[in-house]
């Protein structure tokens, strides 16, 4: 068994923003030298998410409406208060929540050296608390 | 336009590359578990909030620490980065001998365009002689300053120092240098709202990031704690918004601010023209 890790950086241009990563783990799974095996795409963060859905706007725009509708900005939420730990305001319950709801990684099959995807499935990276420079990995193991 | 009057650039990555010096002065402030943001990344940052320009407020107390937190230096440095988008005040520390040659040279030298004092760190009040040499500096070169008021979250800083009241002489005696007490001198909401009333060279922010998000401590200060007409109606030339940043990024702070819906008259001087005309640029 081996095993293959890559660290991608990224940063959304929004606060709150789906972002299509499914060509950088096609290429790692492509240039990593695994042949058979599982490929696992995980965030390194708490406010943000990853997932798998249809690459439409329109698809987009409606999950970010839910998820909004589900998390609101405005709740009381227990987290907006100043947190001595940090010296600052806890404002991105939102942001844990959608988190919580999205799931921190997705996971496919690995065949022949190439992803096996659905033929309408992307791969996202969700910002739910931005505009910061994040971290998601890609993880391949097989032979 | 939005002009962010109250930023800490405690964080900001030029002025980070030392460890030990980015520790020390997050201790020196209080703020922890977070690391240093490139320059490219704060500006993405602004510009979701709209900001186009940002007071940079630097933090000297060096007979205390041996060297500021935030110095003069530093503040230039990021200046010279973007001139446009960046501007920076001077900060020196009034128990050294030096402080008024170091506040002129940081005027003239570095062009930096006021005087941010702290006095909760200082340990002195508004009216302690020591400061009296700054004040006619800014008399005579024509530079506002922004006074830390109220309840101060840094180390070491006690608000007896800050009590809004406390500067009512300062503000008196110097009535065409334009002076803004920070954070509504929150708790004392009402000490500020009164000597707003009176002083027309007097300005607050809206930088009060201490208890609740921004928009349910906003409604507090703004509505309850003043009477919910009295920015509108009596102090709306005077308001700066303020995020606080790096104690919560300014969108979030503007976020609330947009949530009390005052008239948009009001939210343009709040945003912009207010800034401008402390700075006395226009508005």
């Amino acid at each position: 068994m081996n095993f293959r890790l890559r660290e991608v950086s990224v940063c959304a241009d929004r606060e709150f923003e789906m972002i299509k990563i499914t060509d950088q783990v096609r290429s790692y799974v492509a240039e990593c030298g695994i042949a058979n095996g599982i490929v696992y795409v995980i965030t390194e963060h708490t406010t943000t998410g990853i997932t798998v859905n249809e690459s439409l706007p329109c698809v987009e725009k409606d999950l970010m409406g839910v998820l909004d509708r589900l998390a609101p900005e405005d709740y009381p939420y227990f987290h907006n208060h100043y947190l001595p730990s940090y010296g600052t305001i806890g404002g991105n319950t939102p942001g844990h929540i959608k988190s919580l709801l999205t799931g921190n990684h997705c996971v496919f099959p690995v065949v022949d050296g190439k992803i096996k995807l659905g033929a309408a499935a992307d791969i996202y990276f969700c910002e739910y608390d931005g505009i910061k420079n994040r971290k998601y990995m890609i993880y391949v193991m097989g032979e | 336009m939005v002009i962010d009057t109250h930023v800490r650039p405690a964080l900001y990555g030029p002025i980070c590359a030392d460890k030990g010096v980015f520790e020390k002065r997050c201790r020196e402030m209080n703020y922890h578990l977070m690391s240093p943001a490139p320059i490219e990344l704060l500006k993405k940052q602004y510009a979701l909030a709209d900001i186009s320009h940002v007071f940079l407020l630097p933090e000297d107390c060096s007979a205390e620490t041996l060297t500021p937190s935030i110095s003069n230096e530093d503040i230039f440095s990021l200046t010279a980065l973007d001139p446009e988008l960046f501007w920076g005040f001077a900060s020196v520390d009034p128990r050294k001998e030096t402080a008024a040659a170091q506040l002129r040279r940081a005027f003239t030298e570095y062009g930096l365009v006021g005087l941010y004092l702290n006095t909760a760190r200082l340990h002195m009040f508004p009216d302690d002689e020591r400061l009296t040499p700054l004040y006619e500096l800014c008399r005579e070169l024509d530079k506002p300053i922004v006074f830390q008021a109220g309840f101060c979250l840094e180390t070491n800083a006690l608000a007896k120092f800050c009590r809004p009241m406390d500067f009512e002489p300062v503000v008196n005696r110097y009535p065409t240098v334009n002076m803004c007490l920070a954070h509504v001198g929150w708790p004392w909401v009402q000490e500020t709202a009164a000597l707003l009333l009176k002083y027309p060279n007097l300005y607050t922010n809206t930088a009060l990031m201490s208890f609740d998000g921004p928009g349910q401590l906003y409604r507090k200060v703004f509505l309850e704690d003043m009477g919910e007409l009295w920015v509108e109606h009596n102090i709306a030339d005077q308001v700066m918004f303020g995020s606080d940043s790096p104690r919560i990024r300014p969108v979030r702070s503007k976020r609330g601010l947009d949530s009390l819906n005052f008239s948009r008259e009001t939210l343009e001087k709040i945003y912009y023209r207010n800034a401008l005309r402390f700075l006395k640029k226009e508005g």
